[in-house]
């Protein structure tokens, strides 16, 4: 028959078709702009003089050679250490809480998730102000509760810094884990729970035995995105300490940021942004080989 | 396990989540007190405010509100736009057979892990010279492309889970591939479309990175640019700030309290059945 023949060809070309534009955005704005930081990361160049000099490898070199890069790349290890740990156990701590059944669930289902849906800056603002020194609120209730003493210049001591900055980041994406976790939760078949519990199972054994691994996909797709988040890391950081002080919050991106658009050494930053982009290719292309295999999953059942 | 126990535990969890929604609720309620004070009574952070001081909203507004304008006028097209890219992108992924298609599907997916710092000093010429610079019209582009790899892969996995027969059946039926998907696809996937629209309001309205990077003036701006210059004056005006911020916050909130549970199903998509 014509039509078996027919149909596959013109349906291919609809295919293409319709990947054609896709394509075409992924590869100026994505394959283009990577290309080209490569290229002006073997360069030194201000952003506006036509002088663009030949430098190699030179600024990838002195970067290694530098305390204030290394600080940046420990940093954004911390971070991905904390998103993965941080947010994700608190969350799933919540929500295997509330999975019980518990009165006023939706409420609280509510006040977790809340924070996740707020800007970056605007948890900036916020924080901002929860870590005032002298009229903040984490300041007020220390010193109410008689621990003056442990009250610190969050934001503009090195040494806490980066805690406060954690601080005010587990407030905000909690409530991601805690809403994919739980909602993985309720997907879990009743009859599995069941089945443990007249085995004689304590909840404790249920839930790390039986629910657990069947949260897997939610659990996937947690780490997966608090992964990305932490390499991507910049509006908060930016906001709230722009890196300081004395660099000592600075990540990759927001130090990236400052080379390009606040001194102007676009060879530099864009070594920064090469060495970033390795960084996050080893962090997280394990996830996306994994997502793109479970395609093939879906296909053979 | 003995009713004693029992009650204990329910008393320990009851006791977490209390101290924990506490937590979370804190920094919003003294936002929004914050918002409605005086600059005397600032000093005073657990205190209720003696009278609703408004004029910090209309100073928010009229330092903000120009923002929020060209937030609005940013986010409703860029979302739209990256929902039907990742639409159109995950139709012939979902469908195509054999070793061409993955491929794509993986390279697109790779998109996922570039930072965007890699792309964003070209990315700023590029813009530029496209004529784009400082326009909303480039944020709409901007925000489109680099949608294209998560919504590619949230639309790809949500078309796969929908029946592949509905697909052979219109192909029978005469219909063409094109017409199947505007005609048939498209309108049967609303709930996915719809939890993808709510994560790229949030992604899009919240983004602060390509707006400092691709807008100059107040003609294009959007508001968390404004809020960020604003915090990191040297005089930081609390009361403002807070009144400023929590009327940057209602549009994604509301959004999301208003479609949470289309959210989570499409998050967690066709494992999630």
């Amino acid at each position: 028959m014509i039509p078996r023949e027919w149909i596959p060809t013109r349906t291919t070309r609809t295919h293409l078709a319709f990947l054609a534009l896709p394509v075409a955005l992924f590869a100026t704005f994505y394959v283009y702009p990577i290309i080209s930081s490569v290229y002006l990361s073997m360069h030194s160049w201000d952003g506006f003089s036509p002088d663009m000099r030949w430098v190699g490898l030179q600024n990838y070199k002195t970067l290694l050679a530098q305390p204030r890069f290394f600080n940046a790349v420990l940093n954004n290890i911390a971070w991905v250490a904390f998103m993965l740990i941080v947010p994700t156990g608190i969350g799933l701590m919540l929500a295997a809480i509330l999975d019980r059944g518990i009165r006023g669930e939706s409420v609280y289902r509510i006040i977790f998730f809340l924070p996740f849906t707020i800007p970056a800056v605007a948890v900036a603002a916020i924080w901002r102000w929860m870590y005032e020194p002298t009229n903040g609120l984490i300041t007020t209730v220390l010193d109410l509760a008689g621990l003056g003493w442990a009250a610190q210049n969050w934001l503009g001591d090195p040494a806490v810094v980066n805690a406060s900055l954690m601080g005010a980041v587990a407030w905000w994406t909690t409530g991601f884990a805690f809403l994919v976790f739980f909602a993985g939760l309720r997907n879990i078949p009743t009859e599995c729970i069941e089945a443990a519990r007249i085995e004689g199972a304590t909840s404790w054994q249920i839930f790390w035995k039986v629910s657990f691994p069947l949260l897997w996909p939610s659990t996937i797709i947690v780490l997966g995105m608090s992964a990305i988040d932490a390499m991507r890391l910049f509006d908060i950081v930016w906001a709230m300490t722009q890196g300081g002080p004395a660099y000592s919050s600075e990540v990759l991106a927001t130090q990236m940021y400052d080379l390009a658009f606040g001194r102007f050494e676009m060879g530099r930053a864009s070594a920064v942004s090469v060495y970033l982009l390795l960084i996050a290719a080893v962090v997280i292309m394990p996830y996306i080989l994994y997502m793109s295999s479970r395609v093939q999953d879906s296909e053979a059942e | 396990m003995s009713a004693a126990l029992q009650q204990h535990q329910t008393a320990l969890t009851r006791t977490v989540l209390v101290v924990f929604a506490v937590i979370f609720m804190a920094p919003l309620v003294i936002a929004v007190l914050t918002s409605f004070k005086s600059p005397p009574e600032l000093t005073q952070v657990l205190s209720f405010p003696g009278e609703f001081y408004w004029q910090n909203y209309s100073i928010a507004f009229s330092r903000m509100g120009r923002g929020l304008i060209n937030s609005i006028a940013i986010t409703v097209p860029a979302v739209a736009l990256s929902i039907l890219i990742g639409a159109v992108a995950g139709y012939p992924l979902a469908y195509m057979r054999g070793a061409g298609g993955k491929f794509v599907y993986f390279i697109l997916l790779t998109g996922m892990l570039v930072p965007f710092q890699i792309v964003q000093i070209p990315l700023f010429f590029l813009v530029q010279g496209l004529g784009l610079y400082d326009t909303i019209a480039g944020m709409w582009l901007v925000h489109t492309a680099y949608a294209v790899p998560f919504c590619t892969f949230f639309m790809r996995n949500f078309f796969a889970s929908v029946p592949r027969s509905m697909y052979e059946a219109a192909l029978i039926d005469g219909c063409g591939p094109a017409r199947y998907f505007w005609k048939l696809l498209l309108p049967a996937s609303t709930s996915g479309l719809a939890a993808l629209a709510i994560i790229q309001s949030r992604a899009i309205w919240n983004d602060l990175l390509f707006a400092i990077t691709l807008t100059s003036s107040d003609q294009s701006r959007p508001v968390t640019v404004q809020i960020s210059g604003f915090a990191s004056s040297l005089q930081v005006e609390y009361g403002p700030l807070m009144a400023g911020t929590l009327v940057s916050i209602l549009p994604v909130m509301v959004a999301y309290l208003v479609f949470q549970k289309s959210f989570v199903r499409g998050l967690l998509g066709g494992a999630g059945k």
